[in-house]
């Protein structure tokens, strides 16, 4: 078969490739997510190698005074935990026979999905993850991301085989957290989320809980800490950047809460 | 054209972009030097299949479908259109070129995905400026080895059709 030789003049040629780019922007995302997702899952290998190298390149930071204890006082903690934790399951069993009527903990209604992290992308525009575990696996959309015990984003976007997280200091992003009562934080980028009109002035390293949220969450978790505090612009009322409690560049894997699973 | 190698070198970019790059804060948008690479050195229909081919890559990696490969479409063209009656074949203007375009491409990118009902930060003049800022710093250096890579001469005024 011969071939013959197309001339497309240079106008119709931007406007065929314009026309293929309005068809690609104005489809639904739930379609085009999948090309990002199928990029994503083909080149997974690649761009994890890419990510390790990333990860081996940064520096590690030495560990300051205030990062370690010492062995006399890392016993007297773990003790006061056991104490702590006894107290507890004393007080669950005194609520038990109370109220005559068995209560579950909420962590025992939840499942955890392990997953791997492919790529983490975080500055100034975004914050997110792609993880490599999708709807064949049991993810829904708005569920949300522990990363070492700490809840660090939720899902917003599921593929077959890989999800998208939309971390919480995403600019896009908006998590009910409870200081005093429910406020709502928002995402600020640069890994980092902020409080704004509290009417208390807030401590430094106060830690920051995320609220329940009956069906995704049932029980409040930690989610960052207080880094700044600073007047509002408006007197008498505060706002504060969290951050979050955990080094989310350097995680390798996470796990997605999934409350009540079917199975 | 090697359209191979431009495949090659297109997904080398966004491979690298999407993992060594992805979690810093200053950093320089590989993709829109390959923009303006193609746009420099190529004939004006390859700059223009090459400006739309890098923005569905850079579409890939990013929040959502659409908004890069339209602007960095219009925005490659254009530049492409510009060479034929400047030449930006020295470094100070390959510079300039890197910087300004990487701030139109990516202010009409972040109109697009408002307009499409994405979630957008509030401030993005300032993270947008910083990659301009390091594209255009980074750039002028990635176009040897890419010329080299792709088997092209040096871009000339008169000898493109």
């Amino acid at each position: 078969m011969a071939w013959k030789h197309i001339t497309v003049s240079r106008r119709m040629l931007f406007i065929w490739c314009m026309l293929a780019g309005f068809i690609v922007l104005l489809s639904p995302k739930n379609l085009t997510s999948k090309f990002q997702f199928a990029f994503t899952y083909v080149f997974r290998w690649p761009l994890s190698i890419g990510r390790n190298i990333s990860l081996s390149a940064a520096t590690r930071q030495p560990l300051g005074d205030k990062d370690t204890v010492s062995r006399d006082e890392y016993e007297r903690l773990l003790n006061h935990l056991a104490n702590i934790t006894q107290q507890r399951d004393d007080a669950q069993r005194t609520i038990q026979k109370l109220s005559k009527m068995r209560n579950t903990p909420a962590w025992e209604r939840m499942s955890f999905v392990l997953s791997d992290v492919i790529t983490v992308s975080i500055d100034n525009l975004r914050g997110e993850l792609i993880i490599n575990r999708g709807k064949e696996d049991g993810l829904e959309k708005d569920l949300f991301v522990l990363a070492d015990n700490s809840i660090i984003g939720t899902i917003s976007d599921v593929g077959t085989r890989s999800a998208r997280v939309r971390l919480f200091t995403d600019p896009a992003s908006i998590t009910k957290v409870r200081i005093g009562n429910n406020k709502l934080m928002k995402g600020c980028g640069n890994n980092q989320a902020k409080v704004e009109m509290l009417k208390e002035k807030v401590k430094i390293d106060t830690k920051i809980m995320a609220s329940k949220i009956p069906g995704f969450l049932d029980t409040p978790m930690i989610i960052g800490k207080v880094v700044r505090c600073e007047h509002n612009d408006q007197p008498l009322l505060w706002d504060i950047t969290v951050e979050p409690v955990c080094d989310i560049q350097k995680i390798e894997s996470i796990h997605v809460i999934v409350m009540n699973p079917s199975e | 054209m090697h359209w191979l190698r431009f495949a090659v070198l297109v997904l080398l970019a966004t491979v690298l972009q999407a993992s060594f790059f992805a979690d810093l804060n200053s950093k320089p948008d590989l993709l829109l030097i390959l923009l303006v690479f193609f746009a420099v050195y190529c004939d004006t229909s390859d700059a223009i299949i090459c400006s739309f081919v890098i923005g569905f890559a850079a579409d890939l990696i990013g929040q959502t479908m659409g908004p890069q490969m339209i602007s960095y479409g219009i925005f490659g063209s254009a530049l492409a259109y510009i060479h034929r009656v400047i030449t930006i074949r020295k470094i100070p203007y390959q510079i300039v070129a890197i910087f300004i375009t990487a701030l139109l491409a990516g202010s009409l990118a972040c109109l697009l995905n408002f307009l499409k009902g994405e979630p957008s930060p509030p401030k993005i003049y300032a993270p947008l400026f910083g990659i301009a800022l390091y594209s255009s710093i980074v750039g002028p250096f990635l176009f040897l080895p890419s010329a080299w890579w792709m088997r092209i001469r040096k871009p000339g005024r008169f000898g493109r059709r």
